[in-house]
């Protein structure tokens, strides 16, 4: 253990000088300390570790509610919730708990100081304007000079009042304004990717399954490689002109019709249709060679009955676990669907923002991204302990 | 699949897991095609511009065929036809593919070394540190990992842009995180194996056993993940380019300019083709051999 | 097993219904007229908006005094009905318009523009274009002298004022300073954007690099002329403060008379009285909502009177809908003064950025109008019906580092402004005949007469220049960046002139693309040696082109300096100021016996008219004199003048081709029957 220890500490120590030298000392000592603070709390004792938990619990809570129901309402529901779940909730849940705030208040923390590292300022005009002019709008704008006062001033924003600061790019709204509509965008144009891709992968994946090594196995699992091979902007181009330049069927872009939706769907949907139905398909092949799919067929059953009662088994098993991980992908990683479908979503904002250097944008998608990513993660733990006794005891 | 653990069966026959598994792997049809396509596009992409004497006729007009050549269909004289600048195709696809595969070379590498080493670490010494170790990578994991590889293009992109070092220690920097887990995973589960007891008892330091033991025991699957990782790489830098972030002259970047010539009035549509042909032949080639490896160097997945 | 499919299916089920309530409510009447606007406006406030394609809105949306014809462009009577202009051209009475309303029903009166004005220029506000109105009487001080203030004396939060930092800088050289360490403390300091417009002969003598070596007693009294100019500047602003917006600058005189004094004639000024920024803003509604704001503690900078929930407008058109990044809505107002003229009912405005998008989303029927689309194909589209074009008021140029070798040497930039051959880039990169670029003016710019070409693409004389220079055959220079911001177009054309100069003149250059925001940083710190830039007139004049060229001035960014130059440009915003300075200066003009022809006539003239008409033309002339100095200095080489163009569908009618490519969305209407 003590080499870990020199280790680690040695590698610790030329980061955390590193980290000095290029963003500053001040800053790689708060990044430290967060490192520390997230660390020490493997060291707790449960119930010291539940009233850690309740309070970060707390503090997360009241951040959200207060937009929504006021400062006072929202302040008595957080602490109400927080005793509760510090009398009530398991010791593990305080422990992730303990894990994500503060993760989120690093995630903050790290963004900004990376947004400040790269040049250029959201400010920046072809015309040049008269220094006072920007340094109005800074100020207008909350826009501070260095990384650790802006961060500051976000987190006080964030805690005090509830809001993800303002967008320069496009004025008018708060950052949570901006985004609150571009999240079901997102959300409706990824379940109905996600619905695509478990049709079509099942589909491909059973079909291949059933009969390895024959046509069907290689023409489903060719398509699958080509969703895996090719970036997803060409394929989108490909269905472009087949559908919208050729037959004129479907809108090249925008938004607001079932119209609109179904080209970014399939887009978005078919590297994860490939990677379904290569799951699928071992899945299937795995469950067709055991002995009581045999003794199945030896019965007389109807191929048919064999399909949905036992290929499909295990055929969805496999898929059951990507889940988590494809939906998260598909909420997290439709920008540049979006992009080429001008679709008013998440991804947009979060690309204009990072190139608008619209410090307040980015750190509010990086936030929402984080806690989707983070929530999923946290679901499909639970669903396999729901799915899988086994997993109930560790989680 | 996702979380592979190591096989006691293969260890236990030593050194004839590699026969084995090559055994295995020629057996695998698609796998040889893959590899055959791979060593091809790798020959072509690395040989072909110096065999055809045009170095850097891809990024540089050639002026004696601008501007009387632009936008030219494919024919005998331009086999890939050319762009508005009248640059062969040919030559442009080639020399993208020569930095796409670097790319993918280098950042795969540079996310093994860190992932590696990383995963070791956490996983032989476990206990505190792993969780600790463990947790800093479940953080990392709840940042998309684009906006990562953005943030860090942009933080660098004030140094000389044509140098690709950036994108290397972007796409390094998030690939490196399964790697880890992976190798983690397979340390955890070794270092309680008699031969590493064996070594300890023998009076071997933590770092001899961890590289000299452990380690390449651990190899085949990160050879199996690294494979898997390259392409993966050089998928991700399409995208950049696709989003103007780039790492210059790709198969990316010729992509995406080719995806602006694509409209219902005029399209060069070999400026699209051609180098997602390549683009896509690579990735084909590349998936096929990482499958071919898993399946011969991890036999618990095969039936 | 069930219990997975239950569950998928589950999923799905939630999936698809979530998905239908998202668009079950966003069914709505089709528009008359679509376009694709570009970009996301960054505000709809006509004093914060500075982009064209937030123009187009903002000038649906609110009218000002005037507003421009949509087919001359020429300003016609807007919210004021009628105008009389003093004898001097200084003073200017509008009459506003009985019937003009916000859409609420609050007439507009005077008090209105007077407020309005007085806010553009408020300093607290930082608003971009506030200098647009700066030749009313007051209103520079009242926008910036403060700041000027602060800057040069003080108080600053941090760091020196320039008072102190010149103290320090006579400190270390008791000696005095030369000509360059002198450029490098006026372009770290600024100075030249705080004591624009000075008459210190003193401080005048400084920003013109004081001929040579500045002597220490000559810094010390710089130093107590900063003292006074801060002084003069701090009592102006005081001024200003009192009165600008009460009873001078801009003033109401009852209801509906409002007076504007300008600090001299402007021929102009009704075109900027038509601009955006010039607009009316609904005073009652913003009083009431930064009160709102107020009484519940949110932060100023959210102020949101232009959203669709609030925002009141005078203008043809009212906003219905702004979804961001989806599309912006307008419809016909019903309370417009003359709404019986406008002739589309609704307006949609699609902010895609992507050129491929945006061509293709046209080209299938999705939009009518469509500004932007992929430059390499400009070829295939040029040669259909429905594609529109016109010389624009813009200029293409690369930017030169005249800070350091071998661009510090004017011949060096003159031979690659020689060397390039601008016909074959727009023959077979640019396409659209745009004209080629030999001076820095496009035409057409009214009278203005540019000066006679000084050189033209010659490749031999330009080999000849630069081995003159010391660097025969380009031996001696390393290798170069030509840097450009990302955008194909861009890209080609920087392909193509490295190529060429490296065949021309055997130079090294290498095509470097930053992204925007990177690009803007590196060329504001000088850290590039070609760069490349483009600059839109801002108005018919060629002083929009020429003034930015000033020592120091915010959008140079290339070093270059020359004392002649600078001076030039002062006279021109001030004819008056030349007058005395005449004898001396003409002389140092290429067509003297022109100038002093000028100079006799204004003298001579009888009548203001005559005076003012014979002062125009001076004016003109002395610009003129300053694009020839530039033109033989070149620290940038133009390339082409833009030709602007777009795609509109043929149905489209009432679309007009302008230089400035405005098109004003309350002249168009569709032709149902072509459709």
């Amino acid at each position: 253990m003590r080499g870990a220890v020199i280790v680690v500490g040695s590698i610790g120590a030329v980061f955390f000088l590193a980290m000095g030298l290029t963003v500053g000392l001040w800053e790689a000592l708060v990044l430290l300390i967060g490192v520390a603070f997230i660390s020490s709390m493997l060291w707790y004792p449960p119930h010291v570790m539940r009233i850690v938990g309740a309070a970060l619990l707390a503090v997360f809570l009241f951040a959200f509610l207060q937009t929504i129901a006021g400062t006072v309402p929202g302040a008595v529901i957080a602490i109400v919730l927080a005793v509760l779940a510090w009398r009530f909730l398991p010791v593990r849940v305080h422990r992730r708990v303990g894990f994500m705030v503060p993760s989120m208040v690093m995630l903050i923390f790290v963004t900004t100081i990376l947004m400040y590292m790269a040049p250029g300022s959201p400010f920046a005009q072809e015309k040049q304007t008269t220094q006072q002019a920007l340094e109005a709008q800074a100020k207008k704008f909350k826009v501070e000079k260095t990384a650790l006062a802006f961060f500051g001033t976000y987190m006080k924003g964030l805690l005090a009042d509830g809001t993800m600061g303002l967008s320069v790019k496009v004025q008018g709204r708060t950052v949570e304004q901006l985004l609150m509509p571009a999240l079901p965008v997102s959300m409706s144009l990824g379940l109905l990717a996600l619905v695509i891709a478990c049709f079509l992968g099942l589909v491909l994946g059973i079909r291949a399954g059933l009969k390895p090594n024959s046509f069907a196995d290689y023409s489903s699992m060719g398509v699958a490689m080509i969703g895996i091979s090719l970036p997803n902007f060409v394929i989108g181009a490909i269905l472009l002109v087949i559908f919208s330049y050729s037959f004129q069927l479907l809108p090249v872009a925008g938004w607001g019709t079932y119209g609109h939706l179904i080209l970014p769907a399939i887009t978005l949907a078919l590297p994860y249709a490939a990677y379904i139905a290569r799951l699928a398909r071992n899945g299937t092949i795995e469950v067709m060679q055991q002995d009581f799919v045999r003794t199945a067929r030896a019965k007389g059953l109807s191929e048919q009955t064999v399909i949905v009662k036992h290929a499909l088994k295990g055929a969805i098993l496999p898929v059951v676990s990507f889940l988590g991980p494809a939906t998260a992908g598909i909420f997290t990683g439709s920008f540049v669907v979006e992009k080429l479908f001008a679709v008013p979503g998440m991804g947009q904002w979060f690309v204009t923002g990072a190139l608008g250097r619209d410090y307040s944008v980015v750190l509010g998608t990086a936030i929402i991204y984080f806690t989707i990513i983070t929530l999923f993660n946290l679901l499909v733990d639970f669903a396999y302990a729901w799915l899988d006794p086994r997993v109930r005891e560790e989680l | 699949m996702t979380e592979p653990t190591t096989n006691v069966q293969a260890i236990e026959k030593g050194t004839s897991l590699w026969d084995d598994a090559w055994r295995r792997l020629k057996k695998n049809r698609l796998s040889i095609v893959g590899a055959v396509m791979l060593a091809l596009v790798v020959l072509v992409c690395a040989f072909g511009p110096m065999i055809m004497n045009m170095s850097h006729d891809g990024e540089n007009i050639v002026e004696d065929t601008f501007p009387e050549q632009a936008n030219q269909a494919p024919s005998a004289s331009h086999l890939f036809g050319t762009d508005e600048l009248g640059r062969s195709y040919l030559a442009r696809v080639l020399e993208g593919g020569q930095m796409s595969l670097l790319i993918g070379l280098i950042a795969t590498l540079a996310s093994v070394i860190i992932g590696v080493i990383y995963g070791s670490i956490a996983g032989y010494y476990g206990g505190r540190l792993d969780e600790v170790m463990m947790r800093a990578v479940d953080f990392l994991y709840g940042i998309p990992y684009m906006f990562l590889v953005i943030l860090i293009m942009l933080m660098f992109s004030d140094a000389q842009r044509d140098s690709p070092l950036p994108i290397f220690f972007a796409l390094g920097m998030v690939q490196w995180l399964t790697t880890a887990r992976i190798v983690r995973g397979q340390v955890l589960t070794l270092r309680h194996q008699e031969f590493v007891q064996a070594a300890r008892v023998m009076g071997a330091g933590d770092m001899r056993i961890i590289f000299r033991h452990i380690l390449p025991n651990t190899l085949g699957v990160v050879v199996v993940y690294a494979t898997l990782t390259v392409p993966a790489v050089i998928l991700l830098e399409s995208f950049l380019s696709f989003l103007g972030l780039g790492a210059g002259l790709t198969w990316g970047l010729l992509v995406s300019e080719g995806l602006s010539v694509i409209n219902p009035v005029e399209s060069y549509w070999w400026r699209l083709v051609f180098p997602s042909v390549f683009l896509a032949l690579t990735l084909f080639s590349l998936n096929f051999v990482g499958d071919g490896l898993r399946d011969a160097l991890d036999p618990r997945t095969r039936k | 097993m069930y219990r997975n499919l239950l569950g998928i299916g589950a999923v799905f089920a939630i999936a698809l219904i979530l998905v239908g309530i998202t668009f079950s409510a966003s069914q709505e009447e089709p528009a008359d007229f679509r376009f694709i606007n570009g970009s996301e406006p960054k505000s709809l406030d006509p004093h914060v908006v500075t982009g064209q394609l937030e123009g187009r809105i903002v000038d649906s949306l609110f009218e000002g005094l005037t507003f421009r014809d949509p087919k001359t462009l020429k300003p016609v009577p807007g919210c004021a009905e009628s105008w009389d202009i003093s004898a001097d051209g200084k003073t200017y009475t509008f009459h506003i318009r009985e019937e003009a309303r916000w859409t609420d029903g609050v007439p507009i009166t005077a008090h209105t523009f007077a407020w309005s004005w007085q806010r553009l220029q408020e300093p607290s506000k930082g608003h971009e274009y506030a200098y647009i109105l700066h030749v009313i009487k007051g209103a520079e001080a009242y926008n910036l002298y403060e700041g000027h203030v602060e800057r040069l004396v003080g108080p600053l939060e941090k760091g020196d004022t320039i008072v102190q930092a010149l103290a320090k800088l006579r400190r270390e050289n008791p000696g005095g300073v030369d000509r360059a360490t002198w450029s490098g403390f006026m372009r770290d300091q600024k100075i030249n954007d705080v004591v624009k417009g000075t008459r210190d002969p003193v401080i005048q003598r400084a920003l013109l690099g004081a001929d040579g070596r500045l002597d220490a007693g000559f810094l010390e009294q710089l130093g107590s002329s900063l003292e006074r100019e801060a002084e003069r500047r701090r009592a102006l602003h005081t001024q200003a403060q009192e009165h600008f917006g009460v009873d001078e600058g801009v003033y109401a005189k009852d209801d509906r008379t409002l007076v504007v004094e300008l600090n001299a004639a402007t021929p102009y000024f009704l075109e900027l009285t038509s601009f955006y920024s010039a607009h009316p803003v609904p005073r009652h509604l913003i009083e009431r909502l930064a009160a709102e704001r107020k009484a519940s503690g949110e932060n100023e900078g959210k102020e949101d009177w232009f959203l669709p929930d609030n925002i009141v407008t005078n203008g043809p058109f009212r906003l219905s809908a702004w979804r961001v990044n989806e599309k912006i809505r307008l419809e016909r107002s019903e309370t417009y003064w003359n709404k019986e003229s406008i002739r589309l009912r609704i307006i949609d405005a699609f902010p895609y950025d992507n050129t491929n998008t945006a061509l293709n989303v046209y080209l299938t029927g999705g939009a009518d109008w469509t500004p932007t689309y992929p430059t390499s194909i400009v070829g295939a589209l040029k040669k259909r019906p429905d594609f529109r074009k016109n010389p624009g008021m813009v200029v293409y140029y690369y930017r030169f580092n005249c800070t350091k070798p071998p661009f510090n040497d004017a011949r060096v930039r003159r031979a690659v402004a020689m060397a390039i051959d601008r016909q074959l880039i727009i023959d077979n990169i640019t396409k659209l005949g745009q004209p080629p670029a030999y001076r820095l003016t496009p035409p057409g710019l009214g009278d203005y007469e540019p000066p006679p070409a000084a050189w033209g693409y010659d490749p031999e004389g330009a080999r000849k220049l630069l081995a003159d220079a010391g660097f025969p055959g380009g031996k001696g220079i390393g290798s170069l960046t030509l840097l450009y911001n990302t955008n194909e177009s861009h890209k080609a054309i920087a392909e193509e002139v490295a190529s060429q100069l490296k065949k021309q003149l055997g130079f090294q250059v290498k095509a470097l693309n930053q992204e925007w925001q990177i690009y803007q940083a590196s060329t504001l710190a000088l850290e590039y040696d070609i760069a490349r830039a483009g600059w839109i007139g801002d108005y018919l004049d060629p002083n929009t082109f020429l003034d930015m060229w000033i020592t120091n001035g915010g959008n140079n960014q290339t070093g270059w300096s020359h004392a002649l130059y600078d001076r030039l440009i002062a006279y021109a915003a001030d004819v008056d100021t030349f007058l005395p300075d005449a004898e001396k200066v003409v002389p140092e003009l290429k067509e003297h016996d022109k100038a002093r022809a000028l100079v006799a006539a204004v003298s001579s003239a009888d009548g203001a008219a005559a005076r003012v008409d014979a002062a125009a033309r001076l004016r003109l002339h002395i610009l003129r004199e300053a694009e020839a100095i530039f033109c033989d200095e070149l620290p940038v080489v133009p390339l082409y003048f833009y030709v602007v163009s777009s795609m509109v569908q043929p149905y489209v009618k009432g679309f007009y081709q302008h230089p400035q490519d405005i098109h004003p969305l309350r002249g168009l209407w569709i032709d149902k029957e072509a459709r």
